[in-house]
């Protein structure tokens, strides 16, 4: 076991407390979702020999790793944004794994390899989440569709890149960071966020297999998806 | 605002939201995380780029702030911090909401395949349409057509005789084309394969397509039947979103199909028909499918391929390109097969870009055609098309959406195009070789060579007179050569006024009207013309190049005009209308 103070003690106590409760609101808010009924689709499949609703499914849910299957990632303009899009992602991987992995298992992190990687990440997702609150204020086009969460929950993310870089440079040594505040400050930080997301559009991890897999199957049995080019 | 009470009409709406709401619709409400990507996926996006009310979410977000307001907890709680709090309250603000969910949307679902979270932002948006359309708030041509389909059972309001008496015109006139007694189209004939349903509007204003259809029947032996009932295949229930109108429709056809015992429907071409009937109306009806249902060009392409009828493709050798209907290809996953029998029958077949799913819609899609006071922003919205289509070089725009002929014929003159538009059933009649062709068991000796005769050579419009009525010289020019060409005596106006006047003085048969002209314009003309006892009773063809005043004449409390017709008019078909009409007064006189 590693060595903490009462602080950050009770810092990873609240975190382990939010996470559970955020499991909980999950559940409940899966179970909302699915309360609602299934509409089937009656009809007969489209075109035979294209129709096919398990492969328009599976197609729809790894979307997400084919830039190819979207114009709006197909175009160069789409693509670098697909990329700042991966990268904000890895991002918040890379923050979750240094809230847990920092209560439990803080040298993991020391680890060059480990410790570069995560904060290479991070960064780079906090230079991605910059732009994002740029692209957000500044464009009119966001602006109109964009709600207050919206806004809270892109400035919130960026505090927590900010605030997770500085930890892990501190866990690691380097850059003059030397204050453990940071940490102790990250997992608050990470536990009013867990706390904060079922109620956010930062649950839209939670429905994407299920609204990915519903438009899938609808247009898969139709034949129309995946999109066939030529 | 907040404190605003709710109208009515409004809680009506969000009663009935919630018998909308099932796990795919939800998800699409909640999934949302409003990244913009969905943008410039939509025609509206690109057409108008500083409008930022045209992007696919605004749209989706006017029924996503109801259901977060009512049946989420954050929306229920917080509504002010995700957007739950602009909810409509007044009835003024549902007039902005049909304003965005039909003038701003024709629910192509293109953005739908560009949204990385998978949200089907045609659906919402057709869930707005069928909130509003509850309470009575639609544009006034979505709210005549619906009526139609109701209670007259059909979107054009055909009246049965008019049907029945469109169907044996086209039926005798394929008799004599051919010269076989045989060659005819059925009508409710019980057990037969196929039962053929069509579009409205090939009644109204198209009927050569059905005599095409009927001589692709007769060529390959097929044992098929119109129906006198569910015949339309089209349901405006899909682009207001009343599923009661959609499944009301569907049923119509289904129990028909049922009635007459066909094997199976077979649906022109049309893409909303083809979506409505054979996906969406088993659906909204609750039911099963009756028996399998087709496209028409399905069962041509079959045809085509079991060596049933023979096509020569160098009868159609101009360059052409496909449009695809939403409603076929993203919506039914209807693409190859157009392709492959357009590449069967035509010569020369150029692709245009994006195609298939992701093609761009005609922008005539989703009822539009219908909400004339839209018809500006449409036009200007079918710049991408019109760019797409000018890329190709074609001759000829392919479709097999009768909605997209219109959109696509709108399209063309507005960016003066240098083509035209036809289907894949004009491009198979024209092709079809019938003198090689197996005629069906029970026939009897067919003449050796045969051909359609040309419809003005036996000037068939001889001792009529008929008023040319176009402020445009080389149209009125046109119009007089081809009915005197056709025989006819030919007296022209190049106003309202003078036409009234002349139509007093000289009684013509007929009147040949233009809609759009300076001063006394033709709708006002009509309605003088039809409220005046000299000249009630003269049969009126309106000949436009404005198909969005086609409601507007409709709507007014007087008879409707006999003939309708767009333009660049078809000399053949003006001929075989005025005849038609003509002949149809004659038989009403006896
Ligand atoms: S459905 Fe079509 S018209 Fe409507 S917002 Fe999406 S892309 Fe635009
Ligand atoms: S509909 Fe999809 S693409 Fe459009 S803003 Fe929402 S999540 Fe993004």
């Amino acid at each position: 076991m590693h060595e903490v103070s009462p602080a950050l003690h009770t810092a990873e106590v609240v975190h382990w407390i939010a996470l559970v409760v955020m499991a909980i609101v999950y559940t409940m808010r899966i179970r909302w979702l699915l309360s609602f009924k299934l509409a089937k689709d009656k009809s007969a499949p489209g075109n035979p020999a294209q129709s096919n609703k398990e492969r328009g499914a599976r197609h729809s849910l790894f979307n997400v790793a084919m830039p190819w299957s979207m114009e709006s990632t197909r175009n160069p303009k789409g693509f670098v944004f697909y990329l700042s899009f991966v990268l904000f992602h890895l991002g918040v991987v890379a923050g979750i794994i240094l809230a847990f992995v920092s209560t439990i298992a803080p040298d993991f992190l020391r680890i060059p390899v480990v410790g570069w990687t995560v904060m290479t990440l991070i960064v780079g997702a906090l230079l991605v989440s910059l732009y994002r609150i740029g692209r957000r204020t500044l464009r009119p086009l966001m602006r109109l569709i964009s709600t207050p969460d919206d806004y809270f929950s892109l400035i919130m993310l960026t505090v927590w890149f900010a605030v997770g870089a500085a930890t892990q440079a501190y866990l690691m040594g380097i850059w003059g960071v030397t204050n453990g505040v940071f940490q102790i400050v990250y997992l608050y930080l990470t536990s009013f966020f867990l706390l904060y997301v079922p109620f956010s559009k930062i649950s839209h991890y939670l429905y994407y297999p299920f609204t990915r897999t519903y438009i899938g199957r609808a247009l898969g049995h139709r034949g129309s998806y995946p999109v066939v080019r030529s | 605002m907040a404190n605003q009470a709710k109208t009515h009409k409004i809680k009506m709406m969000e009663e009935q939201l919630a018998k909308k709401l099932n796990r795919q619709v939800v998800g699409s409400l909640v999934g949302c995380v409003h990244c913009g990507m969905c943008d410039e996926s939509c025609h509206y996006v690109l057409a108008f780029p500083d409008d930022h009310k045209m992007t696919p979410s605004y749209k989706a977000d006017q029924v996503r702030k109801l259901f977060k307001a009512n049946h989420d907890w954050t929306g229920s709680v917080f509504p002010w911090w995700v957007g739950a709090d602009k909810v409509p309250l007044s009835d003024d603000d549902l007039e902005t909401l049909k304003d965005i969910a039909f003038g701003t949307c024709t629910n192509c679902r293109r953005c739908t395949l560009s949204c990385p979270m998978g949200v089907d932002t045609a659906t919402l948006n057709r869930i707005m349409r069928g909130l509003l359309s509850h309470v009575g708030v639609m544009p006034e041509g979505v709210r005549v057509v619906s009526k139609d389909q109701w209670e007259i059972g059909n979107q054009m309001g055909v009246l049965k005789e008019d049907y029945i008496d469109t169907i044996e015109w086209m039926s005798e006139e394929l008799e004599e084309d051919l010269g076989h007694a045989e060659a005819t189209i059925p009508m409710e004939k019980k057990g037969a394969k196929i039962m053929y349903c069509i579009n409205p509007r090939e009644v109204k204003y198209d009927p050569r397509t059905i005599k095409e259809a009927a001589l692709i029947f007769w060529a390959a032996g097929e044992d098929w039947t119109m129906p006198d009932e569910g015949w339309d295949n089209t349901n405006f229930g899909l682009f207001s979103g009343d599923d009661g109108l959609g499944g009301a429709c569907a049923k119509r056809e289904y129990e028909k199909a049922r009635e007459l015992g066909v094997d199976k429907i077979v649906i022109s071409e049309c893409g909303h028909g083809f979506r409505s009937t054979r996906f969406e109306g088993v659906n909204w009806a609750g039911e099963s499918e009756p028996v399998p249902m087709e496209s028409s060009v399905m069962t041509m392409l079959n045809y085509v391929r079991e060596g049933k009828i023979k096509v020569d493709p160098t009868k159609n050798p101009e360059k052409m390109t496909f449009h695809d209907s939403c409603n076929n290809a993203r919506s039914g996953g209807f693409f190859e097969e157009p392709r492959e029998l357009l590449n069967l029958v035509a010569m020369d077949f150029q692709e245009m870009y994006p195609n298939r799913a992701e093609g761009f819609c005609c922008t005539g899609g989703g009822g539009a055609m219908s909400m004339s006071e839209y018809t500006p922003r449409r036009l200007e919205s079918a710049k991408i098309k019109a760019d797409q289509i000018r890329a190709t070089g074609a001759k000829v725009v392919v479709t097999s959406c009768h909605n997209c002929v219109d959109g696509l014929n709108d399209l063309i003159k507005h960016y003066k195009l240098d083509c035209e538009v036809k289907q894949l059933v004009n491009l198979v009649a024209n092709a079809l070789v019938l003198d090689e062709v197996e005629k069906p068991v029970e026939e009897v000796a067919v003449p050796e060579e045969i051909t359609v005769k040309p419809v003005a050579e036996a000037e068939p419009l001889a001792g009529r007179k008929i008023l040319v009525v176009d402020d445009e010289e080389d149209v009125r020019t046109f119009l007089i050569t081809v009915f005197e060409d056709a025989g006819a005596e030919v007296i022209s106006a190049a106003d309202g006024n003078e036409a009234i006047a002349m139509a007093r003085e000289h009684l013509p048969d007929l009147i040949s009207l233009d809609l759009s002209m300076p001063g006394k314009d033709g709708v006002e003309t009509f309605v003088e013309l039809r409220s005046t006892a000299e000249t009630e009773e003269i049969p009126v063809c309106v000949v436009t190049g404005h198909p969005e005043f086609r409601q507007v004449i409709y709507d007014r409390p007087v008879p409707p005009p006999e003939g309708y017709l767009g333009k660049p008019v078809d000399e053949d078909k003006l001929v075989a209308y005025a005849s038609h009409i003509l002949e149809h007064r004659n038989e009403k006189a006896n």
